[in-house]
């Protein structure tokens, strides 16, 4: 076992890792944010999402030990602090962009990570960047939507399906 | 409460703000305190003799607390199926046993050999690799039709043949359906593969025991689309728990498509070992593990005939099926291929003269039960493919006889 520290959600966070133990374990075990999933622990499913140092990382992916000194960003750390949801986060309730909540913490990362990068992406390019990240209740229409709408663009085009 | 608009509105919902901000409640964000994980240790064949079981090194590596094999649970009742099903002569089908753990035989590919319990997850599955398991393996069946042939191997040694049931429906209206098929103008005929599939709900199964001494209560969490009968079922007829004593807690659920409706064996392994080691014990399934401990859907095979007479009006159906039940009878199975499909058979056709028979087969593969509409895509599956094919061999338009024969 070392000892591992970090910022998450803009807190200092520390506890004691073996070398094997996951980001997403130390994560969930140790911190108790759970808000991050694992889907299919292979690096698939995308569940697992989070920012660290402003990069989308799957957390199933990465050694806790890897994380020393990073900034951990992780869907708890998303709406404001009067629990006012983040563009992204009400795009996805406005636009049905969920139903059973297991993909979508790791949706909200990899939105947020896209629109970081390119702030008003295309339909496609908003399809090519989730090729990551998998939903069986969608069918995904609805993401692509809220993710289109959360950058501004007008998504009234686009049919409800 | 959401303002709700009514009929055309759209209606926030009230979940979707603790799955959007990392608040929803799932199986595995559930911990209890002192909670020990069990890892299962699963054939890695799909039929055989379990010779022997050597569990010495891995009882003595660090964090284990005990490892569980099929010895403990002799006195313990199987996984019930909770439908059963007549066949055609009036008889009821063939049932076999399906222990919590594999008694002296494995009979597919997932089908668990030991349980580990330690104090961590890694401890448990490190534990697994120190554990030798002897098997002689058997010849596996996995086609149905081969399984059904004389001298096949058999997945159950004390059933009479790998046959669940031979159903048809209706029995009575058999002799019509064949007549009607003999004086048809033209008869169709089409024979169909309805794939097996594994239902891959984004959320693994997970499953919590926990057990109170004071009152002699067990709780068990688990990622579940029906805990009354998860209740009903593991209390009455696998574990011995009066109802009052028994509490099954479904929290949020990661999606199921069916799969998760069934009672499974990991579901009474935690409530049994909970109680055995005065500990509340955790399993969260792997997304390999999934694919063969889940239940799988559909696998059918389908001939299916479509009688017509000289002014393209439907005047019989007549279908035989094989439906793959796997290794072991789970919680529906046999209903799926009969009542949720060969009473579907209609669809949406006024057609007079109805006979359906399904065979149900016992093999070598992780067992089925309802997925997705369970039978009755299936049945809609063939009954739309040989109308297509009819219209094609009749030279008319497909959608101009689906109209003609249309209930109205």
């Amino acid at each position: 076992m070392s000892q591992v520290s970090m910022t998450v959600n803009g807190k200092p966070a520390s506890g004691a890792v073996e070398g094997r133990t996951l980001l997403v374990e130390f994560l969930r075990d140790t911190l108790h944010l759970t808000g991050t999933h694992v889907g299919c622990d292979t690096s698939q499913c995308g569940a697992c999402v989070v920012h660290v140092n402003g990069k989308a990382v799957k957390a199933c992916t990465m050694f806790a030990a890897e994380a020393e000194g990073a900034e951990v960003l992780t869907i708890e750390g998303m709406a404001a602090a009067d629990g006012t949801l983040s563009p992204i986060q009400q795009a996805f309730q406005d636009h049905h962009g969920l139903q059973c909540g297991f993909c979508t913490p790791g949706m909200v990362m990899s939105a947020a990570a896209l629109l970081e990068e390119n702030p008003k992406p295309s339909e496609a390019e908003i399809r090519d960047y989730l090729e990551g990240n998998i939903c069986r209740c969608t069918g995904y229409h609805n993401i692509v939507k809220a993710i289109m709408a959360a950058s501004g663009q007008d998504v009234s085009k686009i049919a409800a399906e | 409460m959401p303002k709700d608009g009514g009929i055309g509105h759209a209606t926030p919902r009230r979940e979707d703000v603790r799955f959007l901000t990392g608040a929803g409640n799932y199986t595995d964000d559930i911990n209890v305190t002192g909670q020990a994980y069990v890892h299962f240790l699963r054939s890695n064949v799909a039929h055989g003799n379990i010779t022997s079981i050597d569990t010495a090194s891995a009882e003595a590596m660090p964090g284990v607390l005990r490892i569980f094999t099929g010895k403990d649970f002799e006195g313990v009742g199987g996984l019930p199926c909770g439908w059963q099903v007549t066949d055609k002569h009036g008889q009821p089908m063939q049932e076999p046993a399906h222990p919590v753990l594999a008694q002296g035989k494995v009979r597919h590919v997932g089908d668990p050999i030991c349980a580990i319990v330690a104090e961590s997850l890694a401890q448990a599955r490190d534990a697994a690799e120190a554990i030798e398991v002897e098997i002689d393996e058997l010849p596996a069946v996995m086609d149905m039709k081969a399984a059904l042939a004389e001298g096949a191997t058999k997945v159950h040694d004390d059933l009479n043949s790998n046959l669940c049931y031979d159903w048809g429906f209706v029995e009575e209206n058999k002799g019509a359906v064949d007549e009607a098929i003999k004086n048809a103008a033209h008869v169709t005929t089409l024979e169909l593969v309805n794939n097996r599939l594994v239902a891959n709900p984004m959320e693994p199964r997970v499953a919590v025991g926990e057990y109170k001494r004071a009152n002699d209560e067990s709780t068990l969490y688990t990622t579940s689309q029906n805990p009354h009968v998860i209740r009903l079922l593991m209390g009455a007829f696998v574990l011995g728990i009066p109802e009052h004593k028994l509490r099954v807690v479904a929290p949020d659920v990661g999606g199921g498509f069916g799969s998760k409706i069934y009672h499974y064996a990991e579901e009474a392994f935690v409530t049994f070992a909970a109680k055995a080691l005065n500990r509340p014990v955790k399993w969260t399934s792997s997304r390999s593990e999934a694919f063969i401990s889940d239940a799988h859907g559909r696998d059918h095979v389908t001939k299916i005939e479509l009688a017509l007479d000289a002014d393209n009006n439907f005047t019989a159906i007549r279908t035989e099926t094989y439906a793959n039940m796997g290794a072991y009878l789970s919680t529906f199975a046999p209903s799926i291929p009969t009542w949720l499909h060969g009473t579907l058979m209609a669809g949406n056709y006024k057609t007079p003269n109805i006979y359906v028979n399904v065979k149900a087969v016992f093999t070598n593969t992780v067992p089925v039960d309802a997925y997705r509409g369970a039978g009755r895509p299936e049945a809609t599956f063939q009954l739309e493919r040989v109308i297509d094919k009819a219209a094609r061999e009749l030279g008319v338009d497909p959608i101009a006889l689906r109209r003609q024969n249309f209930v109205h």
